[in-house]
């Protein structure tokens, strides 16, 4: 291959992974207040492109409210955003096309088949029948759920509704992928399970940002930032930041940051 | 990479709502049930015809004229004998203590009167305790007194006038309440159906997480919309369909005008309704609450429509209120289709009045829903 070939693949490349090489997630004193409220108060970050990012902080921390941003469903106060190089204040059409998203809440279709929400999730997104029933056969067959698939989802296990949702989020394949507290309720065993769907997406190059306040899961991600009460307080590889604090776990770093 | 998707989203989430509705016993038992139950109930129980209602005649005629109109009084199925008094003051006797309901004086001059094609005066005393029964009795006793009047007559009757502008007796000459009834169930069937699944749908979505699960994703607010208005639409008109076979079949109305008019009125009333479902929705957090919300519209829209009291017989301020309610047109527009085969040009008036209501809902119901998910 010349030269030129290699640079023209590499331009479509580009092209097809969007108008910027950039990070997949930045954020430049991103706010959001409620009346007298802050929620989020001026964060910044940048998330690479395939990176698993960890977002921790405690319950009220702020985090969906970040992540709501991120996707579209809040406008921010204050500061910007983008989400694979678009900015979240003109572009939130493009972006929702390019995104994936998970919240706390279940959120597939208790009364409809593991099949048909899966259809439904793919439909919404423009997909063809044909990307749809390809993509649901390959997560059907990952997931051993190829003899469940004509089930009312309702019937499932949570930890198999999990990372079912989790594959619905993602059979468009977004360029970033917001999980929000994805594990809530499960056994240590189905969590693993879902941080291993988490891997193999990323793998793909899909970007992960999970929130999570599971400290175990912390150690699963790339890097993780800490927020409190609206502001992160730490950003950096579950090495380093156990480094900086002088502690062996993600759980002392945490609560050293929460209680300091 | 172009492809025609536009409509692909909208064709999954209508796909989705149905498959949830006949997945959902509660919700198939409204869509497939209400319609039987309504009609039957209001067919049957709420019938509000008139029969043996007691009749005293003082008949100072004595003639072969005023003995054919008595007769002419209890061949109508509607009046039986009562009691017969002897002098004019009996009739308000007998009335007061509840001997009978109706009481009618045929005056001596009555034979020689129709004869000469004079006006003949015949006295009709009603007891008005019911009054909305009263009212009717005495509509049947002037429709016979006119019958009578114009066999009898050979010059022109002065009462035809005043007849004549009871337009209700005129194009529902036995006075079947049914008739009257059933056309205006069939308007309730699809408000209800319409307006109670759209908010319904809307609700649930909110209360399960599923919908924040669609605000994310690329479906424009006006494919929302549509995806969740066009599945009730359909099931509305389903159900239009199934009420009208039923009304004409079982209940023999009949069914004067066109079937395409019918459709396409309701097409614009639709208007108002998912209008009126999605706007409980942006108001409500619960299926509940949507559910409160729109019984509590639609109470007073059914009340105030015509659909069990005459909107004529209301007290003025509230007539007024009833040219804002949509249901009142529709009322009126579906009896004149069934009852008096009304046309496009007859209907006119009220439709161009419900498309105004219609557009303006459902306008804002888009306004209100497109700001609710933002």
């Amino acid at each position: 291959m010349s030269g030129t070939e290699l640079e023209k693949a590499a331009s479509a490349n580009r092209a097809r992974s969007g108008p910027s090489d950039g990070p997949a997630l930045a954020a430049r004193d991103l706010t959001r207040r409620f009346g007298a409220f802050t929620a989020v108060d001026r964060i910044s970050l940048e998330v690479a492109r395939g990176e698993i990012f960890g977002f921790l902080g405690a319950n009220g921390a702020g985090k969906t409210t970040a992540i709501r941003m991120f996707c579209g469903l809040l406008e921010p106060s204050d500061g910007e955003a983008w989400v694979d190089g678009l900015s979240i204040a003109t572009r939130a059409e493009t972006i929702k096309r390019r995104i994936g998203y998970m919240s706390q809440k279940f959120s597939l279709y208790d009364d409809l088949t593991v099949e048909e929400n899966l259809r439904f999730s793919g439909g919404i997104y423009g997909l063809r029948k044909r990307e749809i029933d390809e993509r649901a056969a390959r997560l059907f067959d990952r997931l051993g759920l190829h003899d469940s698939r004509r089930r009312l989802t309702a019937s499932l296990p949570l930890g198999y509704k999990q990372r079912l949702a989790l594959g619905a989020a993602a059979l468009h394949e977004p360029r970033v992928l917001f999980l929000d507290e994805p594990t809530g309720g499960v056994d240590p065993l189905a969590r693993r399970e879902f941080w291993d769907l988490i891997y193999e997406t990323a793998d793909s190059g899909t970007t992960v940002f999970v929130t999570t306040h599971y400290m175990d899961e912390a150690e699963y991600c790339g890097r993780v930032s800490i927020m409190v009460e609206g502001k992160i307080v730490a950003l950096g590889s579950p090495k380093e930041l156990k480094e900086n604090a002088g502690v062996s776990t993600m759980e002392e770093v945490f609560l050293k940051a929460v209680r300091p | 990479m172009t492809r025609p998707t536009y409509f692909h989203p909208v064709a999954h989430l209508v796909r989705k709502e149905f498959l949830q509705v006949f997945r959902d016993p509660a919700l198939l038992r409204m869509v497939l049930l209400l319609p039987v139950v309504q009609l039957f109930v209001f067919g049957y129980a709420a019938n509000t015809d008139l029969k043996n209602v007691r009749l005293s005649v003082l008949d100072e005629s004595r003639s072969r004229e005023s003995r054919r109109l008595v007769e002419a009084f209890y061949q109508s199925g509607v009046f039986i004998p009562g009691p017969a008094p002897s002098r004019p003051d009996d009739i308000e006797r007998l009335l007061t203590e509840g001997k009978a309901e109706i009481g009618i004086r045929i005056p001596a001059g009555y034979a020689r009167d129709l004869a000469e094609g004079k006006q003949a005066i015949v006295g009709v005393l009603v007891d008005g305790v019911n009054s909305s029964s009263a009212g009717r009795a005495q509509g049947y006793a002037e429709q016979i007194l006119l019958r009578e009047a114009v066999r009898g007559s050979a010059g022109p009757v002065e009462g035809r006038a005043r007849i004549e502008g009871e337009t209700r007796f005129y194009y529902n000459p036995e006075l079947r309440s049914r008739h009257y009834m059933v056309p205006g169930i069939v308007v309730l069937i699809i408000t209800i159906i319409s307006s109670m699944l759209t908010g319904a749908a809307v609700v649930r979505e909110r209360e399960t997480g599923t919908l924040e699960q669609l605000l994310v994703s690329p479906l424009s607010p006006a494919q929302l919309i549509a995806g969740k208005t066009i599945p009730f639409a359909i099931l509305a008109f389903a159900d239009l369909a199934f009420a009208t076979t039923i009304a004409v079949l079982w209940f023999r109305i009949p069914l004067e005008g066109s079937v395409l008019l019918l459709a396409f009125v309701a097409l614009l009333f639709l208007l108002v309704t998912l209008g009126g479902g999605l706007l409980a929705s942006t108001v409500s957090a619960t299926q509940q609450q949507a559910m409160f919300t729109l019984w509590f519209f639609l109470v007073f829209g059914i009340l105030l429509s015509g659909f069990f009291y005459p909107i004529e017989n209301m007290p003025r301020a509230i007539r007024y209120l009833t040219y804002v309610n949509p249901l009142r047109y529709m009322m009126s527009m579906v009896r004149g289709i069934f009852l008096r085969g009304a046309a496009l040009p007859d209907v006119w008036p009220d439709l161009w009045k419900l498309s105004l209501i219609g557009i303006a809902m459902f306008s804002l119901a888009v306004f209100r829903f497109r700001k609710r998910v933002r």
